[in-house]
């Protein structure tokens, strides 16, 4: 049997199957029911800081979800995160600025960006592993950054201004469209972490962040499942990069690529727990919010301190994150 | 039930008084209320040595409200760490006009932190004064937003002109450039090689570094090949102190005449005390500085109480570069809201392009995108800098005006390597 179809053919007992299935249709509804909170909301609330505050907060769900697939899923800690974000973020650039595209066609060119991008790497840091993986995303960073400095029409170091087209009417204004937008990267982002998490490429992810070798052996393709894994996580946070010029109307490199947003991809399913997909939205939803609070309530450098405080808090008591300690606090009771 | 005129007549008058005093309530309460400023202050990250300017505002507020306040109502300040990140400004520029209600705005600082809420002061028709965004206005064109530092008009090109101006009065011919990666830098140098173009000079050298490079031997010596006359300098804080040391140990050659222009850096007290004597003969841009030709009383009072409170929160010791600008602003709003008797953004604007504003630095005038009509960055050569003495840099003769020729101090030590004491 290959390692093909050992993975794709393992079928469930009949009476297990109804049971996922019945939990996608759940999925599937409070995906629908999370859209359409958030277009009530953009016709219901007045006040705009309450979307500037939520897009950031749920630009950090998709970031966290992207990170975890190729971070959480298959075991690569990726410090290069903000290197697909920018490539993403400066597709949609580009295009707005040369083309004047519409925030739509900017999403899929930025997930086509960003997939690439995560293909070369993967292929790049073919036998790349653990540490030395970690590191050749760092140097992704640096290269995509040095990219951009030079690339004149984009920019350079000093950044460029670019005024978004105007935003359907039904959305009440550009933030609320904007925001509406992220939304459906985010629940795309997770429907997406899901599917892989309950089929045999989560199977397969599983099996690379065990053991490589031991993976090889028993024939799980890795190579592929690790291209795959780069992908479509570099797919991901490229997606999540996209809107942040319609967002904000200016993109710059430091801040693009900037370490902060880098570690918060890291830090936010390493809080949540990074072996399933609701460990990144609540590692994503509690930090942004708390950041968020923190910015304008306390001072930024206690909100630094506090958020690492908070991970090391973690990483020592609950490495598998909140969803592991509340695992492990069930087992315990049961 | 029946019920008479009279008790009618109270009925109504108890009915009128009580539907009115809300109303008489929440106006009172309105215009007792505080004139609310808001701003964002790079109080963490890169920027954070610009923090010293919230000083500068709060010294403001205090003499605003020690004197009554403005239209009767006292100022408050509403601020909050942008982190130096430009992710950070749309939503506390929205949460500042939509949550916290300030009445006018002060924009973050710099250009590139101001970018993101240009668009957003223009959708909303809101008054602001920036805060050394260079050029900041010129992408959006608000009439709404006025610079509270003098670049300029076209300050993209003409801001550091007085370089070129000083070089030219000295016989500089060859002109070399040099720029570090960032936003600042390579706008000045684009504007710089389009002055030395206007005035007749030619640009024999050219050479942008990655920022944070530490070593300039390499660059220097390639530098000195090309003999020029003049090296016009666009560099951060950390490269302008490595180039200072480098020059001393490498040299720049017998040809140089003119070197510096751009470098930011040599305006803050503690670059100032690291570089001490090195920094001799460098020709420098600054915005003020303490020679007889600037100082006023004014000036004076607010640098004392302005050092009594730098010195042990341990800011920027001497606070000639951002500090007086962000009191400036200050009075540019204080001017606008007395003389229109309110908050309101148009009004505000519209006197401002229409009258000029005596501030603590000299009388500012604008033009159309809020740029002060005349430039006045300043051209100072160091001069007769001994050891790192910080108090030494607030004796007039330390760092001599050359440009503006109205506020010019004194004259151009040369040549270049004399002046450096070598």
């Amino acid at each position: 049997m290959t390692a093909k179809t050992s993975l794709m053919t393992a079928a469930p007992p009949p009476a297990a199957a109804r049971a996922p299935e019945a939990r996608t249709l759940v999925f599937c509804a409070c995906a629908l029911a999370v859209l359409a909170l958030g277009a009530v909301l953009t016709q219901t609330i007045a006040n705009p800081y309450v979307f500037f505050a939520a897009f950031i907060i749920v630009q950090q769900v998709a970031l966290a979800t992207g990170w975890n697939v190729l971070g959480g899923y298959a075991g690569y800690i990726n410090f290069g995160a903000t290197a697909f974000y920018g490539a993403g973020a400066y597709t949609g650039a580009f295009l707005l600025k040369a083309y004047g595209a519409s925030i739509f066609l900017c999403l899929p060119a930025a997930a086509l960006v960003g997939g690439g991008l995560g293909l070369l790497m993967g292929y790049m840091t073919l036998r790349v592993q653990g540490v030395y993986f970690a590191i050749a995303t760092i140097a992704l960073v640096v290269m995509m950054h040095t990219l951009v400095l030079n690339i004149d029409y984009l920019g350079g170091a000093s950044g460029l201004a670019l005024m978004p087209p105007e935003p359907p009417a039904w959305t009440g204004g550009q933030v609320q469209f904007v925001f509406l937008v992220m939304l459906g990267i985010a629940v795309l982002a997770v429907a997406c972490a899901r599917w892989i998490e309950i089929s045999w490429v989560g199977r397969g992810f599983r099996a690379l962040r065990a053991s490589e070798e031991a993976a090889e052996c028993a024939g799980v393709p890795t190579f592929r499942l690790k291209l795959s894994a780069c992908a479509i996580s570099g797919a991901i946070l490229a997606m999540t990069g996209a809107p942040l010029v319609f967002y904000a109307s200016f993109i710059e490199p430091e801040t693009v690529f900037g370490l902060a947003l880098a570690l918060n991809a890291i830090a936010m399913p390493l809080i949540g727990g990074k072996k399933s997909w609701p460990g990144p939205i609540i590692g994503a939803v509690l930090l942004g919010s708390v950041q968020q609070a923190a910015t304008i309530t306390i001072s930024s450098e206690l909100n630094i301190l506090l958020v690492g405080v908070v991970l090391i808090g973690f990483v020592a008591a609950a490495p598998d994150g909140i969803l592991g300690l509340v695992d492990t606090l069930r087992k315990g009771r049961q | 039930m029946t019920i008479s005129r009279r008790r009618l007549g109270k009925l109504a008058a108890a009915t009128g008084l009580a539907l009115a005093a809300p109303a008489v309530w929440t106006t009172g309460r309105a215009q007792n209320r505080p004139i609310r400023i808001g701003a964002s202050f790079s109080m963490t990250g890169p920027l954070s040595s610009t923090k010293a300017g919230l000083v500068g505002l709060q010294l403001w507020r205090d003499d605003v409200n020690a004197a009554g306040g403005l239209l009767g109502r006292q100022v408050e300040l509403v601020t909050y760490d942008d982190q130096s990140t430009v992710a950070q400004i749309p939503s506390i520029y929205s949460k500042l006009v939509d949550i916290d209600k300030v009445d006018i705005l002060v924009s973050p600082y710099g250009a590139v932190l101001s970018a993101p809420v240009m668009p957003f002061i223009k959708q909303r028709g809101r008054f602001m004064a920036g805060m050394f965004a260079l050029a900041g206005n010129d992408g959006v064109k608000s009439d709404r937003y006025f610079h509270s530092a003098p670049w300029g008009p076209d300050a993209k090109v003409n801001w550091a002109r007085g370089f070129f101006e000083v070089g030219k009065a000295a016989g500089c011919k060859r002109i070399a450039v040099l720029n570090a990666d960032v936003e600042f830098a390579k706008v000045s140098a684009a504007g710089g090689k389009t002055a030395a173009k206007e005035l007749g000079q030619e640009v024999v050298f050219e050479q942008s570094y990655p920022p944070n490079t530490s070593d300039f031997s390499a660059i220097l010596r390639n530098l000195r090949g090309a003999t020029p006359d003049a090296v016009f300098v666009c560099s951060y804080p950390p490269d302008s102190s490595a180039l200072i040391r480098g020059l001393s140990e490498v040299g720049i050659g017998d040809s140089v005449k003119l070197f510096g222009g751009a470098m930011v850096g040599p305006q803050y007290a503690a670059t100032l005390q690291a570089l001490g004597s090195s920094l001799n003969g460098i020709v420098n841009f600054n915005l003020f500085v303490p020679e007889p030709t600037m100082v006023t009383p004014a000036v004076t009072s607010f640098l004392d109480r302005y050092t009594a409170i730098a010195v042990p929160e341990k800011l920027d010791a001497l606070g000639y570069y951002i500090p007086p600008f962000y009191y400036v602003a200050g009075q540019l709003i204080a001017a606008a809201v007395t003389a229109t008797g309110s908050t309101e953004s148009a009004a505000m604007a519209t006197w401002l392009h229409a009258n000029p504003v005596k501030t603590l630095v000299g009388t500012a005038t604008f033009n159309e995108l809020g740029d002060w009509t005349e430039r006045r960055v300043l051209m100072t050569q160091f001069q007769g800098i001994k050891g790192n003495d910080i108090e030494q840099f607030r004796q007039a003769g330390r760092q001599v005006i050359l440009d503006p020729p109205a506020l010019k101090s004194g004259e151009l030590a040369q040549p270049f390597l004399k002046a450096r004491g070598a």
